[in-house]
């Protein structure tokens, strides 16, 4: 019989080194960069464009722009495109980022090949069609509606907007008059502005042989057309703190976003404030997860979470509570905000915040396209692919007295945007 | 091709394991053969309930997520109609720990009136967060409510209301426990990278010592067929739009007909080729959003047809809409490429959901569960043997009338702002 009382050991993960992927040149200059790995016959192909809200000259151009991309080409119309990839079992996806356009194929091996001319087509002659574009816009007009009925989406749009302004493309909402403005001669102009060789990077991920490589150099390391724009201003005139109460009647639950501005990976506190926000609340044992839910049991769910963008970040706590717990949500997470101000993080809970991370790490680590999504995110945001091994070593060692300091920078509870949604305005 | 072995220690408890080298991770799954099925008419929601408790703290282990936390690992669990399942995913060095833990919340689980009195807060507002703060919330609480007159299919997993939840009592946590929480009631698999020596060893050690229980033997009476159509309208100010459901019964997991009928989903919602999403939504512009999916409960499901009419078009004229595309279907059946079509898809699927461990781990379960885990490398033929005659067949007795359940929720006039 086991001795209960004593728990196994745990052992310590070794080491964690990112597969460094290999980079390519297609023969017209399209930057590839290769994960090879896995047990699957399978294939994701990414392409990036630098197209994202930063280059657009009318709102939500670059969205429509990259959603349009698969509803008709010179050669074939939208009903073709989906059949043609249905039928080999292939999906395609449009990983949500504000910065980039993207496009990205998922293929069985085998398939790969008949779907690639298709897949360069939507990057090489997209027509954009007038009646293609109109449904898009009342379809999303209607979702929006949809969306706008939900508290914790009203909540979520408006913090974002507070934090970096209504105008910043960051920070723009959509609203059904800026579907409603959108012409089909935005896209085409945003399309040819953005979408170039030279403003694009190709990740592909899974078990790449030397047959796909040659097959993707005959198809998109041919495409023609350059475009590069400079982008938009990024600078942030919105106040750094404020307070927004939306009423929503007959809400059962009151939606609450309480967070401000931070940063981006580049900024030198960005490893220590990314554990600082896994203690507060970015994992299940974490401050405001055993206060508000295991405690109190106000929420199903409350999180904090750090939205890092290629030029600035922010952060922000959020939860849906019952309406009578609003008060005390509000009090309470004040005060998990103050502790972290006023007492440095406890050895225990900074090992285990630590061990944490670590078998996060290493699940980013599984698989080929896991590692594919960590390589795109580095080369995306200019960083080297020695970031991953920099941001493992400040978990490791990153000390009590540095989290304090980043908590009395950031997290003071009168520096924040409070967005409250509900039938509750707190206090 | 997924391998695996099999061990059953003295207790009843099943395991089954999988090496995969290629990952570092390792996953523990261990699912409870109970579900919201097995609930008391006056008790719904409590299987649910009981999976939040399991976390509640064991004998040995005040805190069931920390230890997971400190050995690098992750946990969940969730509970549907017909089971209870929990997982761990940890670095495979680190094997152990999910080992001691799952071991001693099935041994000796606290029963601690404290954390029965949050959980159950807990998931009164996950009730209101899912269900009662979201337009068409309720849709699962009136679907299963028109489709099932006898079978315990006829509430949701949730529970039929927050009161059931709200009443439950230690004496019901206790009872439920030792009749469904025991070893000859459980499936546990390993999955990852490690040696199944090592598993077996493990198992042994940690669970072997915990007494087999007397399971009751489940006898659930099977719902009669559908004869009408059922039909409700839930009228309110609080939805954004117009929405309508169809649901249709359709045969029961283990029926050679269920693949059919989930290849005959995929061609009717299943990717932007198929027949729903482009006649309804992308040519004639009568949606603004539609879906198809089945259940896949073990007992006989349901194929759900789901959507919202574009604006200014009637609830009535979208359903006529989506009974012509039926009876289509049902008129002419479907063409050898788009067949091939969706089987591809089926397999591509197949595929990839192999890529991940846990969800391997959890599949591994489901399919011993059933009766035996190397179905799960049957998958891929029964779906590459459904024929076209088989799909028309199956659309022709499914998707009929008397067997549908409709659901309208229609917007209150007039009483919606416009944003």
């Amino acid at each position: 019989m086991p001795d209960r009382s004593h728990p196994p050991l745990i052992h310590n993960i070794g080491q964690l080194i990112l597969p460094l992927p290999e980079l390519i040149h297609l023969d017209n200059g399209i930057p590839v960069y290769v994960t090879n790995m896995g047990t699957q016959d399978v294939i994701r192909l990414e392409i990036v464009y630098r197209a994202g809200r930063p280059f657009e000259q009318k709102q939500l151009a670059s969205r429509a722009t990259a959603a349009m991309l698969k509803e008709g080409t010179r050669q074939h119309d939208a009903a073709a495109i989906a059949e043609t990839i249905d039928f080999y079992g292939a999906s395609l996806s449009q990983p949500f980022n504000l910065d980039t356009g993207n496009l990205v194929l998922y293929s069985l091996s085998r398939h790969f090949e008949s779907v690639l001319p298709l897949f360069t087509e939507m990057l090489d002659s997209p027509v954009f069609p007038e009646d293609e574009l109109r449904a898009f816009v009342k379809r999303n007009k209607k979702s929006l509606k949809t969306d706008l009925a939900k508290t914790d989406v009203v909540a979520y749009r408006t913090v974002t907007e507070k934090v970096f302004g209504e105008d910043h493309p960051y920070g723009y909402n959509s609203t059904l008059e800026t579907y409603e403005e959108l012409g089909r001669e935005d896209l085409v102009a945003h399309f040819e502005r953005c979408y170039g060789i030279d403003n694009c990077t190709v990740f592909l991920s899974g078990r790449i042989t030397d047959s796909v490589i040659r097959a993707l150099n005959a198809q998109i390391g041919q495409l023609e057309r350059t475009g590069r724009p400079e982008s938009c201003s990024m600078a942030v005139h919105a106040p750094a703190r404020g307070y927004n109460y939306i009423p929503h009647p007959d809400s059962v639950q009151t939606a609450i976003r309480i967070g401000r501005r931070v940063f981006s990976r580049h900024h030198p506190d960005y490893p220590a404030f990314f554990v600082l926000n896994t203690i507060l609340g970015g994992y299940f044992g974490s401050r405001l997860m055993t206060n508000i839910r295991e405690d109190k049991g106000y929420t199903y769910n409350i999180y904090s979470s750090l939205d890092v963008m290629r030029n600035d970040g922010a952060f922000y706590i959020g939860t849906e509570v019952g309406n009578e717990f609003v008060e005390d949500t509000l009090h309470q997470i004040r005060l998990e905000l103050k502790s972290l101000i006023e007492h440095p993080v406890e050895e225990e809970e900074l090992t285990m915040v630590r061990n944490y991370l670590m078998g996060n790490f290493l699940s980013m680590l599984d698989g080929p396209f896991n590692v594919g999504e960590v390589v795109r995110t580095m080369v995306g945001d200019d960083l080297p692919f020695s970031f991953f091994s920099t941001l493992v070593e400040s978990v490791n060692t990153v000390e009590a007295e540095t989290l304090q300091r980043l908590a009395v920078e950031y997290l003071q509870p009168e520096e924040q945007w409070e967005v409250i949604v509900g039938t509750r305005q707190g206090s | 091709m997924i391998q695996f072995s099999r061990f059953e220690l003295d207790n009843g408890l099943k395991i089954l394991v999988h090496r995969d080298e290629s990952t570092p991770m390792a996953a523990v799954n261990v699912l409870y053969n109970v579900g919201s099925r097995d609930e008391s008419p006056e008790r719904t929601g409590f299987a649910h309930l009981f999976e939040h408790l399991m976390f509640g703290g064991s004998a040995n282990v005040p805190d069931f997520d920390e230890p997971i936390q400190l050995a690098g690992g992750e946990n969940n669990a969730f509970t549907n109609n017909d089971i209870t399942n929990f997982y761990d995913v940890l670095p495979a060095e680190n094997l152990e720990t999910a080992f001691w833990l799952e071991s001693d919340r099935m041994l000796s689980l606290n029963f601690d009136e404290q954390v029965l009195d949050v959980q159950r807060k807990v998931v009164v507002e996950e009730f209101k967060e899912s269900c009662l703060n979201q337009p068409y919330g309720d849709a699962w609480h009136h679907l299963s409510d028109m489709a099932y007159k006898v079978h315990p299919y006829r509430w949701p997993t949730i529970g039929k209301v927050p009161k059931h939840v709200e009443d439950a009592t230690m004496d019901d946590v206790k009872d439920f426990y030792f009749k469904y929480y025991r070893p000859n009631n459980a499936i546990l698999v390993v999955a990852g990278s490690v040696d199944p020596d090592e598993v077996y060893a493990l198992a042994q050690k940690w669970f072997g010592e915990i007494p087999k229980g007397e399971v009751p033997l489940r006898r659930l009476p099977s719902e009669p067929p559908q004869k009408r159509l059922e039909k409700r309208i839930s009228e309110s100010s609080n939805i954004p739009t117009d929405a309508l459901y169809l649901a249709f019964h359709i045969p029961d997991r283990l029926h050679p007909d269920y693949y059919a009928a989930d290849l005959l989903s995929d061609i009717l919602c299943n990717g932007p080729s198929s027949r729903l999403y482009r006649r309804l939504l992308k040519q004639e512009h009568l949606f603004a959003a539609i879906d198809c999916y089945v259940t896949g409960s073990i007992d006989p499901g349901l194929l759900i047809i789901e959507g919202r009419p574009s604006e200014g078009i009637s609830l009535e004229k979208a359903e006529a809409a989506i009974w012509r595309v039926l009876e289509e279907l049902k008129a002419e059946g479907v063409s050898e490429r788009e067949l091939q079509k969706i089987k591809n898809k089926a397999e591509s699927n197949l595929t990839f959901s192999e890529l991940n461990v846990l969800n391997k781990a959890i599949n591994l379960a489901f399919y011993e569960l059933l009766g035996n885990a190397a179905l799960i490398n049957e998958e891929n033929f029964h779906y590459q043997r459904v024929n076209a005659d088989d799909i028309q067949r199956l659309a022709r007795t499914v998707l009929t009338e008397d067997n549908c359940s409709q659901l309208y929720y229609r917007c209150k006039e007039g009483t919606v702002e416009e944003v």
